[in-house]
């Protein structure tokens, strides 16, 4: 593992939904700058645990930092105290999500997207807003797509820009939960070389994927996740070339097998 | 008996017309009232505070199971008991507005409702208390869900002002009812005020039915 400092520190993180136990104890560690890719088969908690991090999902216990900031709550005097609202929304502003589903805000232009949370959240002037987001899009390659609605856009375009609209906020590390999943076969390479991209650029990035390429190529660290625990973590080399654990040779084998 | 008598209607147009134009009038009035009204009372139903949501509810079913008209004597003739005196105009307004704004309330939450979790998602991700959220992104999508349906209930808004004549507000039915109880014109009176009703509504109607069409064609930059 490297020494950089940690951007992201997760301990001892528990999640039911009802009585299922879907995160059961996750310790990681994302360094600064480092490309983390999860993988695992479906309800093995991969998503549930990217959505803790940026507080979607409410974990019952565990500790998570960003920053070297414990966030979401904290102990004080001996039980967990949950932070405010308006708290919890301060640090997800500096962590960027991009989901399977895209979810750009349909009412609103592809520049109306992106500028939407820089103008209103972090207050800054529209013109300087205008110009970043002008940036971001000729770096996701949608330039003339500015004016355009969501609608009128295909998915690997709108999920292009949803990542445009993630990085305008200028985060610390981005969190892609399954964003290749719900695109054609052929709109997948195009995300994926803006996500390649945005790694080289050295953004931290939490990535859970079913792209067993990307995350050969581009993780510096693949975690096997199965039943809401992390069964195996390491280079992809090692993940992929020689698996220590049964459970993530059979993933493995039925996954590439296909 | 006579039917549609000509000179009974041209000497009685302008009155009538008085009383369409304060139809209108009131019409508008509850309309902007409940539009604002009913929004608080669907976010104050959908509130983290419980004894507001029970408020809302009670206050709903309270309306919804009372009828209009009932509602409005009773702004009018029974408040003054305790007190409160309003003019007929006010008494209208008021009792129009509570009872509207109740059924509005339960259009715009099952607009709000209608926005997917995504969005929710997708809003607090950037940063986005749920408060800003709400407003520069559920609400501007849920109102245009719900345009049309507000479009029809302002219709029948329109036509149940005439309850007001009870209230002696004198609005077209009040009218044509003070003018035949004095020439007994039933006929031409009373054609006249629903031809007067008609000609609103049927455009309006129209108006909501090509509304309804343009949301459902999606987000779209203007063509042209």
């Amino acid at each position: 593992m490297t020494d950089a400092p940690s951007m992201i520190e997760i301990e001892g993180l528990h999640k039911h939904f009802g009585s299922l136990h879907v995160l059961r104890g996750i310790d990681l560690r994302v360094a600064k700058g480092e490309v983390i890719c999860i993988i695992g088969p479906s309800g093995s908690g991969k998503s549930t645990l990217l959505r803790c991090i940026n507080h979607l999902e409410v974990a019952e216990a565990g500790r998570i930092r960003i920053d070297g900031q414990t966030v979401y709550r904290d102990e004080v005097n001996g039980s967990m105290r949950s932070h405010s609202n308006r708290a919890i929304s301060a640090v997800r502003a500096q962590v960027g999500m991009v989901f399977q589903q895209f979810n750009l805000f349909p009412h609103l232009t592809v520049i109306g997207n992106i500028i939407e949370a820089p103008v209103h959240v972090l207050r800054r002037p529209k013109d300087e807003a205008r110009r970043r987001a002008l940036e971001l899009l000729a770096q996701v390659g949608l330039s003339d797509k500015v004016d355009a609605y969501p609608e009128e856009l295909s998915g690997g375009q709108q999920q292009r820009a949803a990542i445009a609209r993630a990085l305008a906020m200028d985060p610390k590390a981005m969190l892609f939960d399954e964003a290749t999943s719900a695109l054609d076969p052929e709109l997948v390479a195009e995300v994926l070389t803006v996500m390649r991209d945005l790694a080289s650029r050295g953004m931290t990035m939490v990535v859970v994927t079913h792209e067993m390429n990307f995350a050969r190529q581009v993780a510096a660290r693949v975690i096997f996740m199965d039943h809401g625990q992390i069964v195996e973590e390491g280079e992809p080399r090692a993940i992929f070339g020689a698996p220590r654990e049964p459970r993530t040779r059979e993933f493995l084998r039925t996954v590439l097998d296909r | 008996m006579e039917l549609l008598n000509p000179e009974i209607a041209a000497a009685n147009i302008g009155p009538l017309f008085a009383g369409l134009v304060m139809t209108i009038e009131l019409t508008f009035v509850v309309i902007l009232l409940s539009l604002v009204f009913a929004l608080l009372v669907a976010l104050g139903g959908m509130s983290r505070f419980r004894p507001l949501r029970w408020l809302v509810k009670a206050y709903i079913e309270a309306i919804r199971g009372t009828p209009l008209l009932l509602q409005l004597i009773y702004i009018y003739y029974v408040l003054p008991e305790i007190g409160i005196r309003l003019n007929s105009f006010v008494a209208g307004v008021i009792a129009l507005t509570l009872n509207y704004s109740a059924y509005l309330s339960e259009v715009y939450r099952g607009g709000i409702q209608a926005i997917s979790k995504g969005q929710h998602d997708a809003a607090a991700a950037l940063g986005m208390t749920s408060g800003l959220a709400m407003r520069r992104i559920i609400l501007p999508q849920a109102v245009r869900i719900v345009i049309p349906a507000l479009g029809n209930y302002f219709i029948a808004l329109f036509k149940d002002t005439a309850l007001c004549s009870v209230i002696s507000i004198q609005e077209v039915v009040f009218t044509a009812q003070i003018i035949a109880a004095r020439n007994f014109q039933y006929f031409t009176l009373y054609t006249i005020v629903g031809i007067m009703y008609f000609t609103v509504s049927f455009p309006a109607a129209r108006l909501v039915g090509y509304l309804e069409r343009r949301m459902r064609a999606g987000y779209r930059r203007k063509l042209r």
